[in-house]
Order: C-alpha cells, then sequence, then structure tokens
C-alpha cells in the first residue's frame, strides 16, 4: 500500500495525517483507538513493526509504532500524558514487538499493560525504580 | 531435569559482550533467554546532546562493521528534515561504498562461520580475499573501517577516474573467489554436514517475529529497503533480490554469498553509470521543527533511524533501530529444539552484531553445582 491507500484505510480511526511522500506518513490516534488502527492493519496483511519510538515531549510522552506497509512507512503516534503514562501491549497482533515494547518501558517509563515479558532489557536488573534515561527530567539531571 | 547454560557476557569471537541463558534437556535446547545491554553506551541519548555535525561521527562509531550505512542513514534523515537534496554523485559514491561495505561484512561473516564449524583453511581464505575490498575501502576513503565518507548534503572524497581500472579489477578476483565459495557451500561435505537444517527460521516465523535482512531472505521472505523502499541511488541501479527457501544456517550462508555477487553488479553499474559534477551542497545546520524516518539496508537487513528536529543545531531525539536487535525476537524459534553444540553455529548466523562469551558455566540446577567450559570445549563436543 502506499501512503494515500493507507490514509484512507485508518482515516476514521486517527486524528490527523501527515503525508510526507508515496512512501511515507505519519498519523495520530489515541491510545482507546490505537487497537482498532492495529486490526485494520493487521486485516490488510500488515506484518512488519520496524521499532517503537518513545520521545518524551514535556508534558506527554508519545510513542510512535512505525509500520512497514510495504512500501509505505506508516508512524503512528500515541501522546500519552506523563500523568497517566499506560497503553496496552501489542504484541498480541505484532510479537515482533516485543522487544520494543520492554525498551519502551525502561527507557520511558511507559507502562505497557498485558506485556508477557515486562523485564528489563538493556539496563541492568538494579537500575534504581523510577529512573527513565530518556526522559527530559533525567536529561536536566544528569548535566 | 532441565539445565541452565548461561552464554555471555565475554567472548573475543565476537565484538561486543551480550548474555544468552540456555535451558537444556540434555543435549536439547528446549528455551533460550537474551540479557542485552552489555555495549549500551547511551548513544540515543548522546545524539540527542551533541549537533548534526558531531552526531555523523558518533552514528558513525555505532557499528564498525557498517558504519558507512550508519552514516548515509544518519544523513540522509537530516538532509530531509533539511529540506536538501545532495548530488547526484553523491549518491553513487555513497551506495559504491555501502556495497563495498556489504561485500567485507558478508566475506567477515563466511570467514567466523567457516571458524565456528572448524574448517580453518576456508577462514582464512575469506579473510585473505577480504583484505581485496579492504584495500578498495581504504584507496576510496582514506580508512580501511571507518570511511568518514559522509557528510550532511554529500560525501567528503571523490572516486577519482585514476581510482577505477583498480576497484574493477579488484572486484573480479572478488568475483572469482565468491563464486568458488559459493561453489564450495553447495558441495563440501563437512559445510553440509554442519549447516543443512541447523537452526531453521520458518517463513512463518520469519514474518511473525519481523525478522530482517538476510535472516528473512534465507527464510523466502522477499524483503530489501534497497528494492521496497529505494534510497540514494538505489531507484536507478538494478538487482536482484536473493532469496533462499530452506531458513538453515545453510540458506543463510548462501543469501549473503549470493548477495555479495549482486553487490560487485551494483558497484560496477554506480561506476559506469555514476555521473559527474559536485560531490557535495552546503547546508544550514539550524533545522526548523520536523520530523523524518530514514530506513536503509545494511549487511545485516533494515537499519532505522527517527530524527526529531526543534530548530536549533541540535537534534530533539534520534532513535535509532539496528537490524540485529530487530532480529533477536526470532532468535528462540531457531535455537530451540536444537543441541548446544549447535549454539555458536546457529548464533553466527544471525550474523549479530554483538558479543557472545568466552566461557560457559553449566549450572546443575538440582545441586547448584557449576562447571565452566571453554568456547572451544563446548565447539568440540561437536565431534
Amino acid at each position: 500500500m502506499d501512503s494515500h491507500e493507507v490514509a484512507a484505510l485508518i482515516k476514521k480511526h486517527v486524528n490527523d495525517i501527515r503525508i510526507v511522500n508515496d512512501r511515507c506518513l505519519f498519523a495520530t490516534s489515541d491510545k482507546q483507538r490505537c487497537g482498532d488502527v492495529l486490526l485494520t492493519l493487521k486485516g490488510r496483511g500488515v506484518t512488519h513493526i520496524s521499532t517503537i519510538t518513545g520521545v518524551d515531549r514535556g508534558d506527554v510522552v508519545e510513542v510512535i509504532y512505525h509500520f512497514d506497509c510495504r512500501p509505505a512507512q506508516l508512524n503512528l503516534k500515541i501522546p500519552l500524558p506523563k500523568d497517566d503514562l499506560r497503553i496496552l501491549t501489542i504484541t498480541d497482533f505484532f510479537p515482533g514487538a516485543i522487544l520494543y515494547e520492554r525498551d519502551l518501558m525502561e527507557m520511558l517509563g511507559v507502562k505497557v499493560e498485558g506485556h508477557p515479558d515486562p523485564r528489563k532489557l538493556f539496563l541492568p536488573d538494579d537500575w534504581p525504580e523510577g529512573e527513565y534515561p530518556l526522559r527530559k527530567e533525567w536529561r536536566e539531571k544528569s548535566k | 531435569m532441565t539445565f541452565v547454560v548461561p552464554i555471555g557476557p565475554q567472548h573475543p569471537a565476537l565484538k561486543e559482550p551480550e548474555f544468552f541463558r540456555f535451558e537444556v534437556k540434555g543435549e536439547e535446547i528446549v528455551d533460550v533467554d537474551i540479557h542485552l545491554g552489555y555495549a549500551h553506551r547511551g548513544i540515543e541519548e548522546a545524539l540527542s546532546r551533541r549537533n548534526y555535525k558531531h552526531n555523523i561521527y558518533l552514528s558513525e562509531r555505532i557499528c564498525g562493521i557498517c558504519n558507512v550505512v550508519h552514516t548515509t542513514t544518519y544523513c540522509q534523515a537530516v538532509e530531509q528534515l533539511a529540506g536538501v537534496e545532495p548530488p547526484e554523485r553523491a549518491k553513487y559514491i555513497r551506495a559504491i561504498i555501502m556495497e563495498l561495505e556489504r561485500i567485507h561484512s558478508h566475506l567477515l561473516w563466511l570467514g567466523i562461520a567457516a571458524h565456528q564449524i572448524g574448517f580453518n583453511t576456508l577462514f582464512m581464505l575469506a579473510w585473505r580475499d577480504r583484505e581485496y575490498v579492504m584495500d578498495l575501502r581504504e584507496m576510496i576513503s582514506g580508512g580501511r573501517v571507518h570511511s568518514a565518507t559522509n557528510t550532511i548534503g554529500g560525501v567528503r572524497r571523490d572516486v577519482k577516474t585514476e581510482h577505477v581500472p583498480t576497484i574493477l579489477h579488484g572486484l573480479e578476483k572478488l568475483e572469482q573467489s565468491t563464486k568458488y565459495y559459493i561453489n564450495l557451500f553447495g558441495s563440501d561435505r563437512t559445510i553440509l554436514a554442519r549447516c543443512t537444517n541447523l537452526g531453521v527460521l520458518s517463513k512463518k516465523d520469519a514474518i511473525k517475529f519481523c525478522a530482517v535482512g538476510p535472516l528473512a531472505r534465507a527464510s523466502d521472505v522477499k524483503t530489501d529497503i534497497r528494492r521496497d523502499d529505494p534510497y540514494g541511488a538505489y531507484d536507478a541501479l538494478s538487482f536482484n533480490v536473493v532469496i533462499e527457501r530452506e531458513g538453515d544456517v545453510w540458506a543463510k550462508g548462501m543469501v549473503r554469498l549470493r548477495e555479495i555477487l549482486e553487490s560487485i553488479r551494483i558497484v560496477r553499474q554506480a561506476l559506469k553509470e555514476m555521473p559527474g559534477g559536485p560531490i557535495r551542497t552546503r547546508v544550514s545546520l539550524q533545522i526548523p521543527p520536523n520530523e523524518t524516518v530514514e530506513r536503509t539496508e545494511a549487511p545485516r537487513g533494515e537499519l532505522f533511524y527517527y530524527i526529531r528536529s526543534n530548530g536549533t543545531d541540535t537534534p530533539e531525539r534520534v532513535r535509532v533501530r539496528t537490524p540485529t536487535y530487530g532480529n533477536f525476537a526470532s532468535m528462540k524459534s531457531m535455537f530451540v529444539g536444537g543441541t548446544v553444540a549447535e549454539i555458536p553455529i546457529v548464533m553466527w548466523s544471525i550474523d549479530p552484531c554483538f558479543g557472545c562469551n568466552d566461557r560457559v558455566t553449566l549450572v546443575d540446577s538440582r545441586t547448584d553445582k557449576t562447571r565452566v567450559v571453554s568456547f572451544d570445549e563446548l565447539r568440540r563436543w561437536r565431534k
């Protein structure tokens, strides 16, 4: 699917769509409708997730899922307010996301609910609770 | 009763440390668990504390073997953010150096794979031939490994006309030896005995766990970012996406060897069709707020960068997903059901960009007694 086809497919489940070119688009949704987008994509044969990115934007942490819709790359953003950093796991739909979600949990403190193996991935087991290295607060503290 | 076989976190045969915990029942592996992070250097955070120019050098140091593809991906992403297009000649030079990098990476893989199965003559031969490509890289970029060729807006060094005959001559030698290795890989009894039906990744699992690169292609998944989402000069270059069906160690090796021939073809074509003109455009590095993703096909598979700019000369966030990280999820299905003696070659069949171990501790979970065996000893178990 190219970007326009992907946009037409998911438009009712997302708030806004920015088409960069035929092979790249960004879309923003919310965590209630995220499952619908995933189901729609899965239904159209999308199987590959390139990775998950977490970005600290100050008040919100943006979780970005990067799906390969062959050839279009869909970057689906889910903003989560910092006082409620919880999101459902997507490993039921995309088992390949298992490590990326562990990465997201330890680096940005997003709680991925229903994750089959929520242990630390890169950080040592004795890393202090509540310290998230990719948060803005942490950057200020470690300067 | 099951035993736990921890492997790692140090092993001199591989480049970086990593830790694997194998659960075995007799000789059979029943479960595997990985602990990453022994080589975690906080580079994503470091990238967002340095300016765009410094980051070229930092991204080059994420991986030694595939440093050019890292800087290319990074530079292409920043070029997209800044809204500039590098000159055509620069795109071709990037493609040439990236393909030479792929050849060197795959030959390096072949050498170590041969060593893992006890075929040290092939190891020496493969690494001898790898020197041809290292010499070519040095001639073009000035560096055998770290080429420092890429910059935002193009490349820093041109491929000179007087270099072309030497490159073509080097490619001819590489082509001859690669054809010999392909023949050997398909006929040698040692290789066939040690590589076929081992560490099989089925097509279903490769798709399910989002495998990338030669690992996926060896399991009959036709994926290659150079063809699926062409970047730089790849739109204009013709090549075949190599696939094999078996999904075992042999198929993974064969895919890599056949890819060397395709890379040689790409370099020849690029040298022939490379347009003249400048190799670099100047870019203002005060980049307005924006975000972009960039994907390339590294020797090990899809390399992914996400960059968000914020109007300054420093990026707000850089996310890097290397191909080996993408392939970890598939590991379990390759190991489970295999034997302890297969661990070295199956692990190497992923072409992992991390360290493994120097010694293995066998823990008897019933008596809690431990016994340390060396990697060499583990390798000899097969005999």
